[in-house]
């Protein structure tokens, strides 16, 4: 018997590496009450080592970490005033990035200035510009402000970080992908639409009840979600997160967002703000945060789970029930060229909503067999 | 990185549309009659009535356009005329898939 292998009926994975370059934009690092202490913080991120310090004038700076006089860290150091120090001979740098003083020299050396990234507070978080052109960033990128935040008729940020070891690009490809929120995450999708348009990249996404899948710990049962996420910028998501029970919604606002370490890792966050109703009051709020951040938690440990195994792939074999991959990364795409080098391809309108027929009738079948098997078993 | 092109266009390209309101020209793409991909360009977003109202009317760039309905309406139209495939009606070639429990 002769076997014969054509290789061309094989559909083969293609990847590139990941790319070394880091994208272009704004970039969540975390709540500002975690680096507003009055001591220097280390943040790895863009392939480099970061230092955020507040001042005594109490902006927040951040400067690329290592002193440009010998290479000390300036993150093991000491904010002096206005200035952060090098804990290897106090040479003090300003937020500006300008080396202020050495205190036992009687000058400055010329072009003692080093790296700065700049920053924007808001809403309780501390982002900053990411730009390998080194341009400053345009004001109709800005980020959002979200409605709710620092309100007293909401919560405050329920905040989780974790870090992950594969390309950023993973955590973009959920912005499509319903199916793996039926299979990954124990969601029922009822609706699902995508709509890129400049920086932005939203899903609509409204989703039933898995009566297959026990409620979360002391919570209500869920008839449903409606969700509105969109990422403003290569990193930053935020979702308009409705839960949907007997008695009333539950409005609650769900951050998303990452910053790379470096090609082949990044720090993942989230953030929950959870409006108070009368149902809700102050504590019982909270503890709601605390509970869906629970949850969303575990989605996103669902996700890495996958993500630890995966091979990065950049030719999606497509049904026809999958979401815009390929457009999708089009529009990322963006983030990773030169402003001059955008295509309109890359920013242009583009809309895709998923016919959702099918995909529910199988997944349908799926509970029921989880229910009966879970019945005959009792 | 280069994005390769979506296997899915290959057979069955997004084609040109045009608004009946408006006139703007999109490209188009029906799977189902209830999955449509709708691709615009400058001068599409430009024209269309319904989002530069929609424009003037958000703020912070939060707002989001789902759909224009003209639109929407001059793509079903298109498909009811046999002008747009219905590529879930056409595509025989394809085996389809048994649901499995």
């Amino acid at each position: 018997m002769t076997l014969q292998l054509n290789t061309d009926e094989i559909r083969q994975i293609e990847a590139e590496a990941a790319p070394t370059r880091f994208a272009r934009g704004w970039h969540c690092l975390g709540l500002t009450r975690e680096f507003g202490d009055g001591k220097p913080h280390t943040v790895n991120a863009f392939g480099e080592r970061l230092v955020i310090f507040r001042g005594a004038d109490g902006k927040l700076n951040v400067l690329d970490s290592y002193c440009r006089h010998m290479g000390g860290d300036l993150s093991q150091g000491e904010v002096k005033g206005n200035e952060i120090a090098c804990p290897f001979h106090d040479w003090r740098w300003g937020g500006d990035g300008r080396c202020k003083q050495v205190p036992y020299s009687r000058r400055v050396p010329k072009l003692a200035r080093t790296a700065t990234w700049a920053t924007l507070e808001q809403d309780g978080m501390l982002f900053v510009w990411n730009d390998p052109e080194r341009k400053p960033p345009p004001p109709e990128v800005t980020i959002p402000r979200i409605e709710g935040a620092g309100s007293d008729e909401w919560t405050d940020w329920h905040w989780y970080t974790t870090l992950v070891n594969t390309n950023c690009r993973e955590i973009i490809d959920n912005v499509v992908d319903m199916a793996h929120f039926f299979y990954v995450h124990g969601s029922m999708p009822t609706h699902f639409k995508n709509i890129f348009e400049g920086h932005v990249a939203t899903q609509y996404m409204n989703s039933g009840g898995r009566a297959d899948i026990p409620n979360p710990e002391g919570q209500p049962p869920m008839l449903g979600t409606t969700s509105i996420a969109s990422y403003f910028g290569p990193s930053f998501m935020i979702d308009d997160l409705t839960y949907h029970f007997e008695y009333e919604d539950q409005k609650t606002v769900l951050l998303n967002c990452h910053y790379p370490i470096d090609a082949n890792s990044f720090v993942l966050q989230y953030g929950i703000i959870v409006k108070k109703s009368e149902h809700l009051p102050e504590e019982a709020a909270m503890q709601t945060a605390i509970a869906l951040g629970d949850w969303v938690k575990v989605g996103f440990e669902q996700d890495v789970a996958i993500w630890k195994t995966k091979a990065r792939i950049d030719n999606p074999l497509l049904c026809e029930e999958d979401g815009p991959v390929y457009q999708l990364r089009r529009w990322y795409e963006q983030f990773y060229v030169d402003v001059a080098d955008v295509t309109p391809d890359m920013v242009d309108r583009f809309e895709y909503e998923i016919d959702v027929t099918r995909p529910r009738e199988a997944w349908q079948k799926v509970v029921e067999a989880n229910i009966a098997a879970r019945a005959a078993q009792s | 990185m280069s994005v390769r092109t979506d296997n899915r266009l290959l057979d069955s390209p997004l084609i040109p549309v045009s608004c009946r309101r408006c006139g703007a020209e999109v490209l188009a793409r029906k799977s189902t009659w209830q999955q449509t991909s709708v691709q615009w360009d400058a001068e599409a977003t430009a024209t269309c009535a319904q989002l530069r109202e929609a424009e003037a009317l958000k703020q912070h760039g939060r707002g989001l356009f789902l759909v224009c309905s003209e639109l929407r309406d001059s793509i079903e139209d298109a498909a009811r005329r046999g002008r747009l495939p219905i590529l879930d009606e056409v595509d025989d070639e394809m085996p389809s898939n048994p649901i499995v429990e």
